[in-house]
């Protein structure tokens, strides 16, 4: 027996001991939940080490190949290696109760890096650019709704006042704009879920048993 | 018991079983329905069509995991065959640790179907860690990002990415990504290097992106199992895209009408609890 | 009427139909050029300058000039423009590209920064070429600031004053008003309810990264429910997808207990990290659901499509659900099947509000002027259009 009909048979023994789920709980569902837990834990451990921890971390600061080399110490480069890796290492400092609130340190630079990384982009990309998309003028009905609900939206989300009067009206049209949004969104979600279910019915019945054209 | 209070306490799993037939006939029993081509469809096919051939590579970041393949790896195959059709060179990357072997699996084997010359026509580059910072660094150099390619192979020694430097050199980045990565692109892309973005999404984030669309920062964009079958109509080459499509569509009727009775139910229930009010006043 | 709405009112009904924008040029036609033996005329007033782009590495130059007066006029036999670079003054140097007839512009993005360069552009038909035109020496500079992104500093900018006047404001214990928000309550309720029930609450914070600010909001919610329920001893199961965020959680609910006076009563255990991978993530929370029983379920954060998994296993489970998150494609399934939905920023309006925290109050405040400062900048934007002043607009793009 090939080993594509021996892997392509165990998916779908866990593909139809998850849906065994919708009939009730029961141990296949569980053991296929666990399983996958497990793997998931396990491959991505593997694919952080190799792909994330050795290039930027071992193998600049220790110069060890797989094969295991003598420790190197080099210029800019492996101290730029060495810091962020100390860093890193300092976040296991939860462990010891006596030292948890150095773990603060490199968490407080990740989340502070981060926002900073982001700020222009996000500001150039989020409200710059939409707010000249929608400067929009007010001569089809097309515009005249996306501006209304633009509008409406962002009172709706303004909380310095409560919403009575023309801000209450504002309001109340933004919440129907994000409703009928919400409800566009569903129908996408629903196709969205549906076409999953179609992708592993197509692996059973194709892949798997064959039965109609892959 | 009354009609709707059977109708609105029928077992799920009656429901669950009429999805799972909806799923399957069409398999065996084709309609052919239609796939008519939407404007944000359009629009990616026209800006990959426009890249010259043999000339500047397309850039596809194919950052999906298994979770979301039905809908996105179509898309992949769809987009490379385009691609290889017209000898466009592509670069293939991807962002997400389990998308290292979809994208491989993908771009080998496409590659193999049109033969295409890996080194020549494509290159794989595999997976790099972190978002923000090696799409930010690809708009410096590609070679800091990846040295080499998958295998090993320094990027000087690789034919077609000779004199390909960073962004300036990529005429369009397509991403294809069930997560947060089709917006960093734009966010790292797009913003600061002004790269011209292409994503696909699964349908679930696609409204996400459509004021993206309308502001321009997005070339096209595919939306789910749907905008990959729109794109095999395009290349005309259909495939697992298409196929879905007779049973989407059959589900989605049947979803309208679970959808009405359940109201039509819901709302006769509540007329008659306010009459047995009334009544009971 | 208050002045708010009033100002609003006036500023959208002047707000009136524009022309278009921009007047779409059409391409030049690119003709082939007729075999003649009288070679194109040059081109005249041509520039070099340094071309201050996106990524300035100082390593793009671009040339201008006045079209070649047989480009599409005259004995209209242009075909392209041949742009030569040469670090010596008179000296014919190398090739660096073309510009297509009727096109004005070239940009050289091989420069090295701070080399002079002189640029020659030849006008060819096709067989013969004109006279040359040099310019130079020029320079790539790296420049440090990008001008096209004047607007991001200058609302950047607006955006952190405000903040850090509000910011002010709140510590100096200014009362700045934030309406309540009714999910807010709903949370209260859903916790009294597990403590009457005797059953545990289960709070799951998202799956983002710590950086994801839905997160860090969860995390401030988190710690207010965290205070109610080891003042009532209710057992609070928090599960997390992310290693750094199980870290952050630890802390926020130790933090919690103690506060209230209750450091004992904390258990480490129930603070877990379960799967990166998201819908092993989604079964192993639908497995503490359906084992567990918690009464209260709490979803609050980044959630992506495990977030109807989770809700659907919750209603079905009889639990009471109050949610919460920014992510648009979720919010639909949060408001079908939970109890009461904290839509979009209404969750860093709940973690501002239950806090009091001045920054946290300062940046909801701040944040609350900018969109009134973009809805009267949008306004403005139609109204200037309307009057062909289309250099407003033009101060937001970017690109």
């Amino acid at each position: 027996m090939s080993h594509h009909i021996i892997w392509t048979t165990i998916g779908a023994i866990l593909t139809l001991s998850i849906y065994s789920f919708l009939y009730k709980d029961n141990p296949f569902y569980k053991f296929a939940e666990h399983l996958v837990v497990g793997i998931s834990a396990g491959y991505y451990l593997v694919i952080y080490t190799f792909n994330f921890i050795v290039p930027n971390v071992a193998r600049p600061v220790f110069g060890l190949e797989l094969g295991g080399e003598a420790i190197r110490f080099a210029g800019l480069e492996w101290w730029m290696a060495l810091i962020p890796g100390l860093l890193g290492l300092l976040l296991y400092a939860r462990f010891f109760p006596k030292f948890a609130w150095v773990g603060r340190w490199p968490l407080g630079i990740y989340v502070g890096g981060y926002a900073g990384l982001g700020l222009s982009p996000v500001m150039q990309a989020r409200v710059l650019q939409q707010m000249e998309a929608n400067a929009l003028p007010l001569t089809s009905l097309t515009n005249i709704l996306l501006v209304v609900g633009l509008l409406g939206t962002l009172i709706y989300f303004f909380f310095s006042m409560r919403h009575k009067g023309v801000l209450g009206v504002f309001a109340r049209i933004g919440i129907v704009f994000l409703m009928v949004g919400f409800g566009a969104s569903f129908g996408y979600t629903v196709m969205s879920r549906i076409s999953l279910l179609i992708g592993r019915v197509d692996f059973l019945l194709s892949d798997w048993l064959h039965l109609a054209g892959g | 018991m009354s009609w709707y209070d059977k109708l609105l306490q029928v077992d799920r799993r009656w429901i669950f079983l009429a999805i799972g037939v909806a799923v399957v006939v069409p398999f065996f029993v084709p309609l052919g329905l239609p796939v008519i081509v939407t404007e944000p469809v359009q629009g990616l096919y026209d800006a990959v069509e426009s890249i010259p051939p043999n000339d500047k590579p397309l850039l596809l970041s194919i950052d999906y995991a298994p979770a979301t393949l039905p809908e996105l790896e179509p898309m992949a195959l769809a987009i490379l065959r385009h691609a290889f059709r017209n000898d466009v060179n592509v670069i293939v990357m991807t962002l997400h640790p389990a998308g290292y072997g979809l994208a491989e699996r993908a771009v080998r084997g496409v590659a193999e179907e049109m033969e295409q010359v890996e080194g020549e026509d494509y290159v794989f580059m595999g997976f790099t860690p972190g978002v923000s910072a090696p799409i930010l660094g690809l708009g410096v150099a590609i070679r800091n990002v990846f040295p080499e390619d998958a295998y090993g192979t320094p990027l000087d020694e690789i034919p077609m990415m000779e004199g390909i430097r960073n962004y300036d050199d990529i005429p369009l980045a397509i991403t294809l990504a069930g997560w947060s990565a089709a917006e960093a692109w734009i966010y790292f892309a797009r913003e600061p290097y002004g790269q011209q973005v292409g994503a696909g999404v699964t349908a679930v984030m696609a409204t996400d992106y459509y004021p993206y669309l309308d502001a321009g920062q997005l070339q096209g964009l595919l939306g789910g199992m749907r905008g990959a079958a729109e794109y095999e109509v395009l290349i005309e080459r259909e495939a697992k895209g298409v196929k879905g499509m007779d049973s989407q569509s059959v589900i989605h009727l049947l979803i309208i009408v679970l959808i009405v009775l359940g109201n039509v139910a819901y709302f006769a229930q509540r007329s008659a609890r306010r009459k047995m009010a009334l009544e009971d006043a | 009427m208050d002045r708010f709405p009033r100002i609003l009112l006036i500023v959208l009904t002047l707000a009136l139909p524009a022309l278009p924008l921009f007047a779409q040029v059409p391409p030049p036609d690119i003709e082939i050029a007729a075999v003649d033996s009288v070679a194109p005329a040059p081109v005249t007033g041509l520039r070099a300058h340094d071309y201050v782009d996106n990524s300035d590495a100082g390593d793009k130059i671009e040339l201008t000039w006045e079209l070649s007066a047989d480009d599409a006029a005259g004995a209209s036999d242009v075909v392209r423009y041949e742009v030569f670079r040469s670090e010596i003054e008179d000296a014919p140097g190398d090739s660096v590209g073309f510009a297509l007839a009727g096109f004005e512009r070239f940009l050289d993005t091989t420069a090295e920064a701070g080399t002079p360069y002189y640029y020659t552009v030849l006008v060819s038909d096709g067989t013969l070429l004109s006279s040359p035109t040099t310019t130079g020496p020029v320079r790539g500079v790296s420049n440090f600031f990008q001008p096209s992104r004047t607007s991001v500093l200058v609302l950047a900018l607006v955006f952190f004053v405000l903040v850090l006047i509000f910011t002010r404001l709140a510590e100096r214990g200014a009362d700045l008003f934030v309406r309540r928000i009714p999910g807010l309550n709903a949370i209260e309720e859903a916790v009294g309810r597990a403590t009457e029930m005797g059953r545990p609450v289960l709070y799951v914070p998202g799956i983002g990264e710590i950086d994801n600010i839905m997160t860090i909001a969860s995390l401030n919610i988190l710690s207010h429910v965290a205070k109610i329920t080891a003042r009532y001893e209710t057992p609070l199961i928090v599960p997390t997808a992310r290693a750094v965020v199980m870290s952050a959680a630890e802390e926020v609910v130790k933090q919690a207990h103690a506060e209230v006076g209750q450091p004992d009563t904390y258990n480490p255990d129930n603070i877990r990290y379960l799967s990166d991978a998201q819908f092993a993530f989604a079964g192993a929370v639908n497995g503490i659901m359906l084992r567990e029983k918690p009464a209260a379920n709490l979803y609050l954060g980044a959630f992506w499509a495990e977030s109807l998994l989770l809700a659907e296993t919750g209603f079905e489970a009889g639990a009471i659900q109050v949610a919460g998150t920014a992510m648009v494609s979720q919010l639909p399934f949060f408001v079908t099947a939970c109890d009461y939905t904290l839509l979009g920023e209404e969750l860093y309006a709940a973690s501002a509000y239950l806090s009091k925290e001045p920054k946290l109050l300062g940046g909801l405040k701040g944040s609350d002027w900018m969109k009134i400062l973009i809805i009267a900048l949008m306004a403005l934007g139609i109204v200037l259009n309307r009057l062909n002043a289309s250099w407003f607009v033009e101060f937001f793009h970017t690109q």
